[in-house]
């Protein structure tokens, strides 16, 4: 019984909760940039190799410029080049969405692994002084128990999530131009009729796709790892975004809670890990990743049968 | 017309096939030796395969020994064991993930191969398996660790659950115990050796627990594990290089396992003429020095004091003499 309590008081504590936080912030950025392309009517599975790319260029920048406010800037940059090129193949030329996400993910990793060793050498950043995001440590946040804890101390980023994904929350469904891109990818042709050009939304949630992985890279490796890049970093969250994605319907604000609850599954395990075999913690991701797809399978089953009852009532009426 | 290109097509493809069967020549003697050095993942991991490379980088400038690279990637082990031997003289395969070699290497008898990590298990003759004694080396790093620790507790984080990684934390644990019988050791597995994020992770999710002394045995996930204590300020043992360089105020001493030092013996005896090392499985352990604790340089702050490094001295000659028995998860 003993033993089952101290177990409870490391699971939830304030150092689960401060990791799914922290845990969750990279794969949120990205999920927000693969909700604008989803809505716009693209499959993106090319935003692992987009974050892997930004945590790269945001360590390049700031280790050439000593400053990594402009380390992230570049990543920026880059986002908008590589959400350009996503976007001149799927949109303009017409390829295979699924295609250019494989073909752009191995090129990343191939990529930064060439320029990291080119540049750093075999061993990486290690050696090589690179500036890191700063911190925010808020002095009000400590007289507020247990959430204090959980909510203060983190780097910059954690912050600016909260507030993009507001943004993004906003854009979407509370702006014309969000309304626009939501029928680019559900009803092209009317937009179309509207005047207004779908091929256009699609180009732009491209390019911002781009931009939030560039930057979901940059918090990656400048503000979640002090400015450390290594090979393959990325390390599949950009498909664990993907999946955030999916599971929300596109929802900036409910992919965010889908990327926190992943946090906190991950945190979970590292601190069971004492009790469960190490093999069956790391399924954890996995497995919700399963129970989420059988939800929204249900989801949108009972959503079809809703509205197909709706229609045979307004037939009978008429 | 389109006969003819089909012709064509048809010949160009028998020629490509030809071609492929195309014997190399043996290498006659004046001609430089080549080998190659195949990793199971990839280079910049600032220990294990970084230390390999050091190791055939310096027979190429010592010996003159022609060397050639190839990263698995963690992926087509079987395929990049067989590409290497078909070019090379000697092949150097450095993972434990490398067992088709037992079905490799008799198909390239003139070929000789060196298994690091683990072991065939039947001798090859052509087959040189080197495997460490990590379990000792790891003991002395537990030793240090709970001598330096005031919580009672320390970590360590592995890159998975796995037989090797596994060997250093029954030598860690033991080598705590036999300081302070009392000691909780808590250990997390990353479960990816690339992802620096989780490695540091675990390791907070092991300060939380109370741990102040941490061993990293992750490859470059372990990165990681140094963030974490330069953040958290806590100490950090690094693992198989010596690796206190990368954050000499946090990594108080480094537990050393000399790959690239012993693929460089081995290596160069087998040109100097002697290759009865082949067929057997050498353990490089403490007795030679190719496993053991490193400090860094004098230059960089010692956290160790002087008096634990004598014990640690002292109980490596306990181990080499048999007085202590390590624990290992090897048969």
């Amino acid at each position: 019984m003993r033993e089952l309590w101290s177990l409870l008081k490391t699971v939830i504590s304030p150092g689960t909760f401060n990791q799914m936080l922290r845990s969750a912030t990279p794969v949120a950025l990205a999920a927000m940039g693969g909700a604008l392309t989803e809505h716009a009517g693209i499959m993106n599975i090319g935003m692992d190799g987009m974050i892997l790319l930004g945590a790269f260029v945001g360590v390049i920048g700031s280790y050439l410029t000593a400053s990594a406010g402009l380390g992230v800037l570049a990543a920026v940059g880059l986002g908008v080049l590589v959400g350009l090129l996503f976007a001149l193949f799927v949109v303009k030329l017409r390829s295979d969405e699924f295609i250019i996400g494989c073909a752009l993910n191995t090129f990343a990793a191939g990529a930064t692994a060439y320029l990291s060793r080119a540049i750093f050498g075999l061993s990486g950043t290690s050696g090589h002084h690179v500036t890191s995001l700063p911190r925010l440590h808020l002095n009000f946040l400590n007289h507020i128990p247990f959430l204090g804890k959980i909510l203060n101390h983190h780097s910059v980023f954690v912050y600016v999530t909260w507030i993009l994904v507001l943004l993004m929350w906003l854009f979407v469904y509370k702006t014309p131009w969000g309304f626009w891109l939501r029928a680019s990818g559900e009803q092209p042709e009317t937009l179309r009729t509207a005047g207004v050009s779908p091929e256009r939304m699609q180009w732009l949630a491209s390019i911002l796709c781009g931009v939030f992985c560039g930057l979901a890279g940059a918090h990656l490796s400048l503000g979640y790892l002090n400015g450390t890049f290594t090979e393959n970093m990325s390390n599949s969250r950009g498909f664990i975004a993907f999946a955030c994605v999916i599971f929300s319907a596109a929802n900036p604000s409910k992919a965010y809670l889908a990327a926190l609850m992943f946090g906190f599954f991950d945190a979970l395990g590292y601190r069971l890990q004492g009790v469960i075999s190490s093999d069956l913690t790391a399924t954890i991701p996995y497995l919700i990743t399963v129970v989420m797809m059988v939800y929204v399978v249900v989801r949108s089953r009972r959503r079809r049968k809703k509205n197909l009852r709706q229609h045979e009532s307004l037939g009978n009426l008429s | 017309m389109k006969k003819l290109i089909a012709i064509v097509l048809a010949l160009t493809i028998l020629a490509g096939m030809f071609a492929g069967c195309a014997k190399k020549k043996p290498a006659e003697s004046g001609e430089d030796v080549t080998l190659a050095l195949v990793v199971a993942g990839t280079f910049g991991d600032r220990s294990f395969y970084d230390s390999s490379k050091e190791g055939v980088d310096r027979l190429a400038k010592d010996l003159g020994v022609k060397v050639t690279t190839i990263e698995c990637n963690n992926e087509n082990h079987e395929p990049q064991m067989r590409n290497a031997a078909d070019k090379n003289q000697i092949v150097v395969c450095v993972g434990w993930e490398f067992y088709d070699i037992e079905t490799v290497a008799p198909d390239y008898p003139d070929v000789k191969f060196i298994w690091i990590d683990n072991a065939t298990s039947e001798p090859i003759d052509n087959v040189l398996n080197i495997t460490y004694a990590q379990n000792e080396g790891s003991f002395l790093a537990g030793y240090v660790a709970a001598a330096m620790s005031e919580s009672g507790v320390i970590g360590a984080v592995g890159g998975e659950d796995s037989d090797t990684i596994n060997d250093f934390i029954v030598g860690y644990k033991q080598g705590a115990k036999y300081f302070n019988p009392d000691i909780r050791v808590e250990t997390n597995y990353t479960g990816t050796y690339d992802d620096a994020a989780i490695g540091k992770e675990c390791a907070i999710a092991l300060h939380d627990k109370g741990a102040d002394v941490i061993f990293q045995i992750a490859s470059a996930a372990g990165s990681g594990v140094f963030e974490a204590a330069k953040e958290y300020g806590f100490y950090a043992i690094g693992v198989d290089s010596d690796q206190k360089y990368i954050a000499p105020e946090q990594i108080i001493c480094s537990m050393k396992k000399e790959v690239g030092q012993s693929i460089y013996t081995a290596v160069s005896e087998y040109l100097g003429g002697d290759g009865s090392k082949w067929g057997t499985t050498w353990v490089a352990d403490l007795s030679a020095g190719y496993v053991g604790v490193g400090y860094g340089d004098d230059t960089m702050t010692q956290q160790v004091p002087d008096e634990v490094k004598k014990q640690v001295e002292d109980l490596a000659k306990k181990i080499v003499s048999g007085e202590i028995t390590v624990d290992s998860t090897r048969k």
